[in-house]
């Protein structure tokens, strides 16, 4: 399986894809530090929180990255070449989804570092940090994990549909309309919707989440790992009987 | 050995191949033929284990594709269509197989000189020729240093001195005890790379030889020009003759034998200007047994 993995992340290194999600993640968590910062309130717990929580706001980016990395291969042909080298299509479609989620934890960490390295100094000048080391320590601990997450599940994603587009628009409407909607007619969903798991994960205050309680962490962690694990799954079981 | 074994595959209600069932063995070249349609991508595509078949088997040295444990040192395959990502060079592409394969990237050096493209190598695929595509796909196809190769339409897009080198190399491979199937449909190419021809038509099988075999077996025709083609064809089916209007005025005379055709058309007392017996080129087999003949068409 490793041989397989890293094979995965060498397509990922080569395609100029990956790089331009991870520019434009980089950009996206020095944009929102940086005003969040400078213009957010660092008044209380909760909104120090929601500024240190820059995971949150890529993890739709990584989402959407392991949609185009995991319908990719469909759409270019290059699924044949990979199921000539690998004919079990269980071990081949497992090997994606890791590679997603690892290509997740690599740039999870680099949010970690931007945004520790912005925010920390800058929060430790204006005496507003009010969080200690183990609390931010899991803070950013929780934001790698939820980007890994994001990954191997954007990857099941777009291994079950085969279509860049629909995987993407799919996304997109479950988190935007989908998610919101059944939050407010159905009381206590909030917290288990990917808005929900996001923020759990992420470190932010459960009112960024309609108000509604949040998971606790680990458990958060476990959903969005069963989501994966069904999805990955289901994947799985309908290539190795498609025609390729 | 590759072998196909009464299969047959069905698309929705498209039956895409009929019970076809052939076998290409060590040290031959095995040329498979049909018109477009005619099921030659769908079955390659079976035997590679990309396509699950209906009903029968396709194995490769006795065993279905997907549970071949090293493939890469099996069967080397290329393939028809797009299968590349435009954006990775040549070399990565193949770096990415030989990854996956646990092969080193010395190898991936070697195939590319094996199939001259060194020298493009680092360039993004999208910037590619049709026939450098197909070199890269070859390329690919050799990394594992095979013992079958499965070939659709290898000669897609080479120019002929790249077809040249394909024919030298796949006469090479045979030469070398491996196993070679390949689909074309460029039939003078074909005739001169194959040991074994198998042609297929709507799915099923229509004919298994030798290129020799299947030139012999078919009735060599006569060629006639004259002052008055209808009225020769006309007088040639009186006798029970056949005989089909080509282009300009000339008749494919079949079934006869040059003395009758002349007789005929002095009887007619019509002039001829050329008259000559036509040896059956495998494009000619090729036609009459896939009923792609003019008049079929």
């Amino acid at each position: 399986m490793s041989r397989l993995v890293s094979s995965e992340l060498l397509k990922l290194r080569t395609a100029r894809t990956f790089w331009g999600f991870a520019a434009a993640i980089l950009g996206l968590v020095l944009l929102i530090t940086v005003l969040g910062l400078a213009l957010g309130d660092l008044n209380s717990e909760n909104s120090v929180r929601s500024q240190l929580s820059t995971a949150a706001g890529t993890a739709l980016l990584v989402l959407v990255l392991g949609v185009v990395f995991g319908a990719g291969e469909y759409r270019h042909g290059t699924i044949a070449w990979t199921l000539l080298v690998t004919p079990d299509r269980v071990r081949a479609v497992t090997a994606k989804a890791l590679a997603s989620g690892i290509a997740g934890l690599v740039l999870g960490l680099v949010v970690a570092a931007v945004t520790a390295g912005i925010a920390v100094p800058w929060l430790s000048v204006e005496d507003s940090l009010r969080l200690s080391g183990g609390e931010l320590a899991a803070l950013f601990l929780g934001g790698v994990l939820l980007t890994m997450l994001s990954g191997a599940l954007g990857a099941g994603v777009g291994l079950l549909l085969r279509n860049q587009v629909a995987g993407v628009v799919l996304l997109l409407v479950v988190v935007f309309i989908v998610d919101p909607a059944v939050s407010a007619v159905a009381e206590g969903y909030a917290k288990y919707s990917l808005s929900g798991l996001v923020t759990a994960l992420s470190g932010g205050p459960a009112e960024d989440v309609s108000g509604d309680e949040l998971l606790p962490f680990g458990v958060a962690a476990l959903i969005w790992a069963a989501y994966t694990a069904v999805i990955v799954a289901a994947a799985a079981a309908i290539t190795a009987r498609r025609d390729i | 050995m590759l072998e196909v074994n009464n299969l047959t595959k069905r698309f929705g209600k498209t039956l895409a191949v009929d019970g076809l069932s052939f076998r290409a063995s060590p040290g031959r070249v095995l040329g498979f033929l049909g018109p477009n349609g005619a099921g030659k991508t769908t079955t390659l595509r079976t035997l590679l284990g990309l396509t699950l078949p209906t009903a029968g088997s396709a194995t490769v040295e006795g065993r279905p594709y997907r549970e071949l444990r090293d493939p890469v040192h099996v069967v080397g395959a290329v393939l028809e269509g797009p299968q590349f990502h435009p954006g990775r060079s040549g070399r990565n592409h193949l770096r990415v197989l030989a990854a996956a394969a646990g092969l080193p990237e010395s190898r991936v050096d070697e195939v590319l000189r094996l199939v001259e493209l060194e020298g493009s190598a680092n360039r993004r695929v999208k910037g590619y020729s049709l026939g450098m595509r197909q070199r890269l796909s070859l390329a690919g196809a050799l990394l594992g240093d095979p013992r079958a190769l499965v070939l659709d339409e290898p000669a897609n897009g080479l120019d002929p001195q790249g077809i040249r080198w394909l024919r030298d190399f796949v006469r090479a491979r045979a030469a070398a005890g491996h196993t070679v199937l390949f689909s074309s449909h460029v039939l003078a190419e074909v005739a001169q790379t194959v040991d074994e021809v198998v042609v297929v038509s709507r799915g099923r099988l229509v004919a298994r030889g030798t290129v020799e075999e299947l030139t012999r077996d078919a009735a060599a025709s006569i060629r006639v020009r004259s002052s008055d083609p209808e009225r020769l064809r006309a007088a040639l089916q009186g006798k029970g003759i056949t005989a089909d209007r080509d282009a300009g005025e000339w008749l494919s005379v079949h079934g006869s034998s040059l003395e009758d055709v002349g007789t005929t058309a002095l009887e007619q007392s019509t002039a001829v200007y050329e008259l000559f017996s036509g040896q059956q080129t495998l494009e000619d087999v090729f036609l009459e047994l896939t009923g792609e003949t003019d008049a079929g068409r």
